[in-house]
């Protein structure tokens, strides 16, 4: 079988010489020569002279070697040829993966992008909620995360009394903001699921919110100073939890489609693509 | 490991007088004696460029030091520059290239065996000529010998007015003339990765290597080709009374930096691009596991040469574009990290599960993945114009772009070095050697570029002379190059290797690290035709399938 996939060099009957270019010094020349005649421009008009003359020799002798045939010199071929071989034959196959699939091509299976999307929405109304208890517990109202949200957009609203107030402004942005960002970080649960399939949850619960709040921790100041100056940190923590507990909840729920991995480009890309299926199919792939 | 033992071509052939091998070696068109020809002719061009560097790091190790004059300090930055970027980096891939592509695609040679003599030795010529500069450019005028005007020589500095005699102009020929080395040698990679294949390698059987030197060698000619026209055009402004840079004349001084730097961004993709190359082929090996996402790799290196045309003005945020250029060049900037970022990813990928053999190669493979990662990072902070009009020019900038030559580029170059160098010349390095090289640069590499960020940030700009003490980058700067000397006891390790190797080395099969690519299929080194006959593939590892019968891809 080895022998239909690649013909080692020597294992076919092989010529004992081969024709290959000949050695010519016309391209040393012709560079030397070319090298002259810029190198004339800052010593002498000699030298580019000179260099003139080696190119133009050069290029003749280079053509007559080419033109109109190429020149060529035999070559003995060795006798001795590697033998191909390696120290690990044995070749461990990943059954316990799919049974179907000559390589896997792992991930087998992903969650569609409706998954993401539903985590993500799902996630932002828990998240909200908990948003919420803490204005309400902290004496600010319901506004007030919802203002600080906005602030970015608003720097002339400092006060507290003034980020606690209804705005129907603060609201749109703040909603955008929210859903926005719920829905891409569910698609980024959606695509990171599936590589860390024994604990969605922990993932989606802890690990995920840790490391979100840990870089909002370090740009906030950046991107929404009025927030950074009034954020509860342990508050802000307690709701990216629950919004990776519920997303994760959701999305882990969803049913997984197969990959188009082994599929050949032409086909995911919906293009017709004659016999290839059909082989594809044939060899069980 | 392969467990065939194959006598070295040649044998025999060191008793003939050395006037006649020299012939052979002047005269030869074969890719593989090229490529070599290419590498011995970059690593002397390193030593000289690293004893630039020391010699500049020395003269910045304490305030008020006069260890050279202002103007010797001046043509060690531009020479060390000029030197590492077009003389010893690019030179160096290109006989990578010239030697690895025919044998992993199953050529006998590259499409242009004569050209391609004559690009090396265009590129040579070039080099020499520039460094002829000592001796011959001391003109009448007292203005000294080497190029002073830096790597970029901007205008008005390469003015008449201001460059007196003909530092300069040796400066534009060396480049100009190596330049036309370097087109030539890219259209020869283009033709053979087209022309050449061998039977069964469509273009997505090719491996990453090929590839990569691929749409490495397209740029080289998109890029290349506007900096030999500013060359060109420096040179009539110099002597023909062009105007082309003179601002008092109607001309533009930032017309050369467009030209230059519509070169000088896509050349740092030319120089990483085949550090990509190498990194893509050794990881696999050493990780046991076929590259993960082939395809992405493909699409990335492409988008990556296609995004590297349209960032070049990231260069020139303190110019003063105005807003809609600073905009786009951020955008863009950011723009190209997408697909940087999915390659390093991809790497990691490999090695994810993978039963890692940390052998030399693997070292510098692994250091590469995490220091061009940092130097990505700092490349996006800079590639953000409020960021870069704060830190523009200074040695925060040095540190960032050191990152990506020595601690991207050099660390694949030097695993490239120790993973080929068994095919190149059959005998296989020592490999206590290899990771004390490894770690003594690694610890230099760091404590030079590391701690050259901070005077960056604490204010202190690039190319300066000398500086008050006091200002906080007294000690930073003593640290710096003290770094320096581990990685010179390191390059002294590595040159003393290959040295020792090549004479006393232990004798290697064909295939040492029981690789997957068709180079590892022929002789050590491999015979000039490469193949007795030209093999047929089915698959991006052939030697897999030869090895697996019973289990190919």
């Amino acid at each position: 079988m080895g022998s239909e996939i690649l013909r080692p060099p020597g294992h076919d009957r092989s010529p004992s010489t081969i024709e290959l270019p000949a050695p010519t010094a016309w391209p040393i020349v012709s560079a030397f020569g070319l090298t002259l005649v810029f190198a004339g421009l800052v010593t002498s008009a000699s030298v580019s002279i000179l260099g003139a003359i080696l190119a133009i020799a050069g290029c003749v002798g280079w053509f007559r070697e080419v033109l109109p045939h190429e020149k060529h010199e035999s070559v003995q071929v060795e006798e001795r040829v590697p033998v191909v071989a390696t120290s690990r034959p044995e070749v461990t196959q990943v059954r316990w993966m799919t049974e179907e699939l000559h390589r896997a091509r792992l991930p087998l299976e992903i969650y569609p992008i409706s998954a993401g999307i539903k985590g993500g929405l799902a996630g932002s109304v828990a998240m909200a909620v908990l948003a919420v208890m803490y204005g309400i517990i902290s004496g600010h109202g319901v506004w007030y995360p919802i203002n600080l949200l906005s602030a970015g957009f608003f720097p002339a609203r400092t006060t507290v009394e003034q980020i606690a107030a209804f705005h129907w402004d603060a609201l749109i942005i703040a909603t955008i903001i929210h859903l926005l960002c719920s829905v891409l970080v569910g698609l980024l649960y959606g695509v990171a699921l599936p590589m860390f399939p024994r604990h969605p949850v922990l993932l989606g619960g802890a690990i995920a919110p840790v490391l979100w709040s840990g870089l909002l921790h370090s740009i906030l100041d950046a991107i929404n100073p009025v927030l950074n100056q009034r954020i509860d940190w342990l508050w802000f923590v307690l709701s990216q939890i629950g919004f990776g507990v519920v997303a994760g909840i959701v999305v882990s729920r969803q049913t997984r489609v197969h990959t188009w991995q082994s599929l050949p480009l032409g086909v995911r890309a919906g293009i017709e693509v004659s016999g290839r299926v059909h082989q594809d199919n044939e060899d069980g792939h | 490991m392969s467990t065939d033992a194959i006598a070295l071509p040649g044998t025999g052939l060191a008793s003939r007088p050395i006037v006649v091998r020299l012939h052979e070696w002047v005269t030869t068109v074969d890719h593989k004696r090229l490529g070599i020809l290419y590498i011995i002719y970059a690593l002397v061009f390193l030593l000289i460029a690293g004893i630039e560097a020391i010699v500049i790091r020395i003269q910045l190790i304490r305030p008020h030091n006069d260890f050279v004059s202002p103007q010797v300090f001046n043509r060690m930055f531009t020479m060390h520059g000029t030197t590492m970027i077009f003389f010893v980096v690019m030179p160096v891939l290109f006989g990578f290239a010239n030697y690895l592509l025919p044998l992993m695609i199953g050529a006998r040679d590259m499409a242009f065996p004569r050209l391609n003599a004559f690009s090396f030795w265009m590129t040579a010529f070039g080099g020499l000529l520039l460094y002829f500069s000592l001796v011959g450019a001391n003109g009448l005028y007292g203005a000294g010998n080497a190029p002073d005007v830096g790597w970029f020589a901007y205008a008005p500095l390469t003015s008449q007015t201001f460059s007196l005699g003909h530092s300069t102009d040796f400066w534009i020929l060396g480049i100009l003339v190596s330049g036309f080395g370097s087109i030539g040698v890219a259209i020869n990679i283009v033709s053979t990765v087209i022309c050449m294949r061998c039977p069964g390698m469509t273009l997505a059987k090719m491996p990453l290597f090929a590839w990569l030197n691929f749409v490495m060698a397209g740029l080289v000619i998109l890029a290349v080709s506007p900096l030999t026209a500013a060359q060109i055009m420096l040179l009539v402004d110099r002597y023909l009374g062009g105007h082309f840079f003179d601002t008092q004349a109607g001309g533009s001084a930032v017309m050369w930096m467009h030209f230059f730097w519509i070169f000088g961004h896509p050349e740092v993709y030319v120089l990483v691009l085949p550090a990509f190359a190498f990194v893509s082929e050794i990881v696999p090996v050493f990780s046991r596991k076929p590259i993960f996402g082939y395809s992405v790799m493909v699409g990335a290196t492409v988008a990556i040469g296609f995004i590297s045309m349209s960032v070049w003005a990231h260069h020139m945020f303190t110019v003063g574009m105005g807003a809609n250029a600073n905009t786009f060049f951020v955008l863009s900037t950011m723009a190209i990290a997408v697909p940087t970022g999915i390659k390093i990813f991809n790497w990691l990928a490999t090695m994810w599960g993978g039963k890692i053999d940390f052998k030399t190669p693997m070292l510098f493979c692994i250091a590469f993945l995490f220091q061009f990662l940092v130097a990505g990072l700092t490349g996006v902070m800079l590639g953000t114009a409020p960021f870069n009009w704060h830190l523009g020019n200074s040695y925060f900038v040095v540190a960032h772009f050191h990152y990506v030559i020595v601690g991207g580029i050099l660390f694949a170059l030097f695993g490239a070095f120790y993973y080929w160098f068994p095919k190149m010349s059959g005998k296989m390095y020592n490999e206590t050697l290899g990771k004390l090289h490894f770690w003594l640069f690694f610890i230099g590499f760091h404590l030079t570029f590391d701690f050259m960020h901070i005077p960056g940030l604490l204010g202190m700009p690039r190319r300066i002379y000398t500086y008050e003490p006091g200002r906080g980058w007294d000690t930073w700067n003593l640290i710096v190059t003290i770094g320096v000397f581990f990685q010179a006891a390191g390059i002294l390790v590595f040159l003393g290797n290959f040295i020792w190797s090549y004479f006393r080395g232990e004798s290697v099969g064909s295939d040492p690290w029981d690789a997957w690519t068709l180079e590892w299929s022929t002789n050590s080194p491999p015979p000039v035709y490469n193949f007795a006959t030209i093999p047929e593939v089915k698959s991006r590892r052939p030697l897999w399938d030869l090895k697996h019968p019973d289990d190919p891809d």
